[in-house]
């Protein structure tokens, strides 16, 4: 799923996204810290406001999470009042990648779309095995969510 | 094929749909079955403070708590399940995990393990009752029943082919096989198996994510029902069966026991392998 993609899920009747990219300052660092328990890691967040018309739906921040197996990209959309909305994810990849042992027996399901509708496209779709934990972005949900009430009164003017 | 993935259950769901529906009818699409995974999350997390299993848990012994339906149907199997397979599968181990560090508690005091029958008694359609200090985990069964809620609110909203995979744990709704990969439980960037799935679903339980040291003693987000002691196999287990619920549950009686023709298997007209 694209940025723009998550965007349109997220807020349906937005017309318009504006890229606000946000750069806290310390102080803005320090709050996110103590409100979200969590170092606040990054001064500069990718941030777009949604809007219908002028009035404002709420906030998007894209932002990326390593794991020890995992590189998570996602997206976390937000109301005006900084409450969390709902969560995409964009990317996912394993960190140490997946090896394929059967390439030729996976194309088979490639391209079938047109007849039965099934295509399975590029990563790696429906792995079963023990489940991985989704703590980091959990974490960086939380850590978004502050940053995002500690720059409201900066984002309204 | 559309995808998308949202972080429920402690862990991601992914969810394809295939076909050519337009886009916006897609996205409600989407959201509904989405939603359904995020009212079983609500409901069942250990972590949440008013979740029906924190409730539980929290509840004195004695008293009576009355549950969603949807947390009642997940108890019925896990109680029936208990039951049948001699507490290997048992829903009364979390205070172990808290114990491991494997899941979060504030309680100053945890109560003990307990491999006898489960410490709750279903009273009706919307209540059980307490009868011992317990704290119970529904992650050896929750997620399968949120793929099972996901894949009927699919099917309701008219989709004929589509998988819902919840962190392992999946479905496919319809007759056209999706190609699933189980990762190789010793080697867990390599695929350990591959195999077409159609109309049924498909659990894997490991613990190559989970297993720590602890104290000096090795344990993992499995334990086995019966003396509380973690799973800590190098094997994997997958269950393939009719609904990913009764997969999800059945990987733990067969890892526990080691037995991929355990007797319950075919009661739920369920088959294992073991890697």
């Amino acid at each position: 799923m694209t940025l723009e993609e998550a965007q349109h899920a997220m807020f349906p009747q937005a017309g318009v996204f504006k890229a606000q990219p946000l750069d806290l300052t310390t102080d803005q660092m320090h709050q996110v810290e103590k409100l979200a328990g969590l170092p606040a890691r990054s001064v500069r967040w990718r941030l777009f406001s949604a809007w219908q018309g002028d009035v404002l739906l709420g906030y998007v921040v894209a932002d990326d999470v390593v794991g020890k197996y995992e590189l998570i990209s996602y997206a976390v959309g937000l109301l005006p009042d900084a409450s969390v909305h709902q969560i995409e994810i964009l990317a996912y990849r394993e960190s140490h990648g997946f090896e394929i042992r059967n390439a030729a027996w996976r194309k088979q399901f490639i391209g079938k779309t047109a007849q039965s509708g099934l295509a399975v496209g590029d990563g790696i779709a429906n792995i079963s095995g023990a489940s991985l934990s989704a703590n980091h972005v959990t974490d960086g949900v939380r850590r978004i969510a502050a940053v995002v009430q500690v720059a409201l009164p900066t984002l309204k003017k | 094929m559309k995808r998308r993935a949202q972080p429920w259950l402690g862990t991601l769901v992914d969810i394809s749909i295939a076909g050519t529906s337009s886009e916006p009818d897609l996205n409600d699409v989407f959201t509904q079955a989405f939603a359904q995974i995020a009212t079983v999350h609500r409901l069942m997390s250990f972590h949440a403070s008013d979740s029906d299993v924190t409730r539980i848990n929290r509840a004195a012994v004695g008293s009576t708590i009355e549950i969603d339906p949807h947390t009642m149907k997940v108890l019925e199997l896990a109680l029936a399940l208990a039951s049948a397979s001699a507490s290997v599968f048992n829903i009364c181990c979390a205070s172990q995990l808290v114990r491991w560090a494997l899941l979060p508690s504030n309680e100053t005091e945890l109560p003990a393990f307990d491999g006898g029958t489960c410490a709750l008694r279903i009273v009706d359609a919307v209540s059980v009752s307490k009868t011992r200090p317990v704290m119970i985990d529904l992650g050896g069964i929750a997620k399968g029943y949120a793929v099972d809620q996901a894949i009927a609110a699919l099917h309701h909203a008219g989709v004929v082919s589509a998988c819902v995979n919840a962190g392992g744990d999946l479905r496919v709704l319809g007759e056209t096989p999706f190609p699933i990969t189980i990762r190789h439980p010793q080697a867990i960037t390599q695929a350990g198996a591959e195999l077409e799935l159609a109309n049924a679903a498909l659990a894997t339980s490991a613990t190559y994510f989970s297993r720590r040291s602890v104290g000096g003693v090795s344990v993992s987000a499995l334990v086995d029902g019966r003396n509380g002691a973690a799973i800590t196999s190098e094997r994997s287990v997958s269950v393939i069966a009719p609904s990913c619920m009764v997969a999800d549950a059945l990987t733990k009686i067969v890892l526990a026991s080691g037995n991929a023709n355990h007797a319950l298997l075919a009661d739920f007209e369920a088959s294992a392998f073991i890697i």
